[in-house]
């Protein structure tokens, strides 16, 4: 019976994100591996989903108001001017949303390009569809990639380019000059550009988040897709959306009707409550994001971790083992939940792509990501307990 | 080359997969192309309130409000997938607003508009209160799951594992996407029963499936079994069943089961149950193809929480199979949603656990709720075509004198001011459909006994 399996979902794999974190529930180890709060969702967004419930907004609808509020933050603040009624389709997730936009642009055979390192689920999606998979490597250690190579990756059979920013693992935030290389290969191979901007709100140091879909010439090539989770902590109540033009909308919707009909109800309305959020609400999200990332990337450079790049967006630290170390990133993750008993993400997972020379041919397996979106007691706790492994030179040694 | 299964070589499988790297290798498949869909209908508008859960609208781009930004320049030629070529939505976009103009009662909407029961809407406010808001483990928050396996052999007799063989998912909608999307190949043959539920043909278009369909015909839906037995050989990949069935109520009996059952075992075929309204079983028992004799491996149930319990927009559907099937359905639904709802997973498990006072109650009401639009629709001259389950009803409507039921339900919605689904979007050939329309029953009394009186009134034969 095995072989009733279907090919395609023979292919995947489970997440190795979703393994661990069961791993380090047994050892009941500080998780900072998976990338979700272990503090409330803001009050006004429990509020908006109580009143919700208990007012009967619990049948099968879709929340218009949503798009409208999502038309006017895009005017404001990426000045891309979409059309409410036509342009969004609203989905269980920024997950489902690229799940659908992917099933919507591509056909058995379309190539898709995407950055390397990448969240694992994108290149999923694409074998589903029978799409092909392009990994574009981003250079250590800050994660760069050069103009000339770019144009190399797109063929005849580029359907789309996958663009994570900011960028989960590295917290990179692409800067306006690579936006515009990027751009300048979709237009040139009049390919798609599909976005995953679901940390749109968490950059630091004043880095602004710039939206692909803002440059000449891309809005009419561009799926933004995007979600709740991760500016408003509700990872758990699955309201995310795709955004472009009309008639690729309403592909990506009939694929979403199918897949999963509508997001849940009670929660699209929260989501109006959330949509409109003072300035206040997205200034303390990242000031105190800003702290955390802070406080986590000094512990671990006191730890002996290298961090060459310290993340501009995301939740996450991408760090580089100490140089002493001799364990790959995975021996290094078990013994860190093992004895030291916090949890991480080994960055084997993230890529694809076979070292470049220059790059040298081991750094594929020597970094390990690390969520701080935790509160100030979990990181200090992860802190005190990783201090209690480490060496004569206060290097983390196992 | 495929990468080898995690299945070892004994048939049992693992849940350990290796953290590093994957390979891939080129596919080297053929290009397949993809069966060709009918219409397919669309949720969405944002002017109107959303009709049936199998008929819905969208706002096309060629009857959008007018682009905000008219400097933008025309988009490049659409490059659409394939799978969507045939799409077609016209029909539902035009019937739904005039719906609104007319202020038309709908009964053809297939979701109630009254509400679930308070004690599980509490459970939901608590678990928000009590921060459950965060990601739920991807196939089910454990107390769910239990509560599924519990319900699961209550109903059927069977013990499952709730940790292996239940998967939870954003409704039965994506319960239905990840065992096709999960399950079949590419060129596979399915076999499905027209009328269907339209996420069936669309999903399996996606999927590249080979659709083998079978008519089940008026008065009593019965399933043909010579001509079953004709489609179904070594070749056949799954039959998919919906038990009570949409549109037209009808329930599989067990001589219907028992024969397609012996077609499974004998060509070593799959079948998938979309078994949604098995609480809405009013003139038979429901009865679940796994618990028939040697079906539970070859199975995938398929059921949620929106209709048994009225919260139709919460999105709580599940599958229940063998390890190595749901290892499918839990694949394609990892990069599908990743996870489901948390509050509302929590409410599920209180809501599952209900006496079965519950379920008594809820057919007791929707049976008076029948009774008044049977009645309502055979005074006023349709052929009602008895119904089993669910809370749909089919009817012939050819005594009025319309050519087809897309023709039938316009002047309905217009001259009569009721809305009902015409059956002909529910099969591969429209034509098989046209003298039927389906009408809803999951309405308060008051509005069922409106538009009864308003079709007594104004819908005249001809």
């Amino acid at each position: 019976m095995e072989g009733k399996v279907s090919r395609a979902s023979r292919k995947l794999e489970a997440s190795p994100i979703q393994e661990l974190s069961q791993l380090a529930q047994t050892c009941g180890a500080i998780n900072l591996a998976e990338g979700f709060p272990d503090f409330p969702a803001p009050p006004h967004l429990k509020a908006a989903a109580l009143s919700a419930i208990t007012a009967d907004f619990n049948q099968y609808r879709h929340v218009q108001g949503i798009c409208h509020l999502l038309a006017t933050q895009m005017k404001d603040r990426h000045g891309i001017a979409v059309n409410a009624l036509s342009d969004f389709v609203i989905c269980c997730g920024q997950s489902e949303a690229f799940a659908a936009s992917i099933f919507a642009i591509v056909d058995p055979g379309d190539e898709v390009l995407l950055f390397d390192p990448a969240y694992e689920t994108y290149e999923s999606c694409i074998l589903l569809a029978g799409g092909i998979p392009v990994y574009v490597p981003l250079s250590p250690p800050h994660w760069s990639f050069k103009k000339d190579e770019l144009m190399k990756y797109f063929t005849s059979r580029t359907k789309a380019l996958v663009l994570n920013s900011p960028h989960n693992p590295t917290g990179k935030v692409f800067t306006r000059d690579e936006l515009e290389t990027i751009s300048e290969a979709c237009k040139i191979m009049e390919c798609f550009a599909i976005t995953d901007e679901v940390y749109e709100y968490i950059t630091y140091d004043r880095e602004l988040h710039i939206s692909l879909a803002s440059l000449p010439g891309m809005q009419e090539r561009t799926i933004i897709t995007s979600s709740l989770s991760k500016t408003f902590s509700v990872t758990g109540w699955r309201i995310g959306w795709a955004c472009a033009p009309a008639n690729i909308a309403s592909a990506i919707r009939n694929i979403h009707v199918k897949i999963t009909d509508s997001a849940p109800a009670p929660f699209q309305e929260a989501a109006l409550t959330a949509l409109q959020s003072p300035p206040d609400y997205y200034c303390s999200l990242r000031t105190e994001y800003e702290a955390r990332r802070d406080y986590v990337v000094q512990i671990l450079s006191v730890l002996g971790f290298q961090v060459r790049f310290k993340p501009k967006g995301s939740v996450f630290i991408f760090a580089e083992l100490p140089d002493h170390c001799e364990l790959s990133d995975i021996e290094f993750v078990k013994k860190l939940i093992e004895k030291a008993g916090v949890a991480a993400v080994p960055g084997c997972g993230f890529f694809h792509t076979t070292p470049q020379p220059q790059d040298g041919e081991k750094y594929q397996r020597r970094y390990i990501r690390f969520a701080f979106c935790k509160s100030g007691e979990t990181l200090s706790a992860a802190r005190q307990k990783m201090e209690q492994c480490v060496n004569e030179d206060g290097q983390l040694s196992f | 080359m495929i990468l080898s299964s995690p299945f070892t070589a004994s048939g049992a499988h693992h849940y350990e997969m290796p953290l590093s790297l994957r390979s891939f290798t080129s596919l080297n498949r053929a290009l397949l192309s993809s069966s060709s869909p009918s219409s397919l209908l669309l949720r969405g508008s944002s002017l109107v309130p959303t009709m049936a859960a199998s008929s819905t609208t969208t706002v096309s781009s060629t009857d959008a409000a007018p682009q905000l930004n008219q400097s933008t320049p025309s988009p490049p030629p659409v490059q659409v997938a394939k799978r969507l070529e045939k799409f077609k939505t016209t029909i539902f976009t035009q019937m739904s607003s005039l719906a609104i103009k007319h202020n038309a009662i709908n009964l053809g909407q297939g979701f109630p508009n009254f509400d679930g029961p308070d004690f599980v809407k509490d459970a939901a406010i608590e678990a928000i209160k009590a921060g459950k808001n965060q990601y739920a483990r991807g196939y089910g928050v454990p107390d769910l799951n239990s509560a599924i396996a519990s319900r699961f052999q209550k109903d059927t007799g069977l013990i499952v594992d709730p940790e292996k063989e239940v998967t939870v998912t954003s409704g039965c909608t994506e319960a239905i996407a990840a065992t096709i999307l999960g399950l079949v190949n590419p060129g596979d043959e399915v076999v499905l029963f027209a009328p269907f539920y339209d996420s069936y043909e669309a999903v399996l278009s996606m999927a590249g499936a080979n659709i083998k369909c079978i008519t089940l015909r008026p008065p009593d839906f019965a399933v043909p079994l010579e001509e079953l037995k004709s489609v179904v050989s070594a070749n056949t990949k799954a039959i998919m069943i919906n038990t009570p069935h949409n549109p037209t109520g009808k329930m599989f009996t067990r001589e219907e089961l028992e024969f397609i059952a012996q077609l499974c075992k004998e060509n070593d075929v799959l079948v998938f149950t979309d078994e949604v309204y098995d609480k809405l079983s009013f003139e038979m028992d429901h009865i679940s193809m796994a618990s028939l004799p040697g079906m539970f491996n070859r199975t995938v149930t398929l059921n949620s929480l929106g209709k048994t319990f009225s919260l139709t927009g919460w999105k709580i559907g599940w599958a229940v199979a063998p390890p190595h099937l749901t290892w499918g359905v839990r694949q394609a639904h990892s990069f599908l949603t990743f996870a489901t709802s948390t509050p509302m997973q929590f409410a599920a498990a209180t809501a599952l656990q209900t006496s079965d006072s519950y379920y008594e109650e809820l057919k007791r009401d929707y049976l008076a709720k029948k009774a008044i639009l049977v009645e309502g629709l055979e005074a006023v001259g349709f052929v009602v075509y008895p119904s089993s389950g669910t809370y749909f009803v089919v009817v012939d409507h050819t005594p009025f004198g319309f050519e087809n039921d897309v023709a039938f339900c316009e002047h309905l919605i217009e001259e009569v001011g009721v809305v009902a689904i015409p059956t002909s979007v529910f099969y591969l050939n429209p034509e098989e459909g046209k003298n039927l329309v389906r009408f809803t029953f999951c309405k308060d009394e008051a509005t069922l006994r409106g538009a009864v009186e308003r079709m007594k009134h104004k819908l005249r034969k001809r």
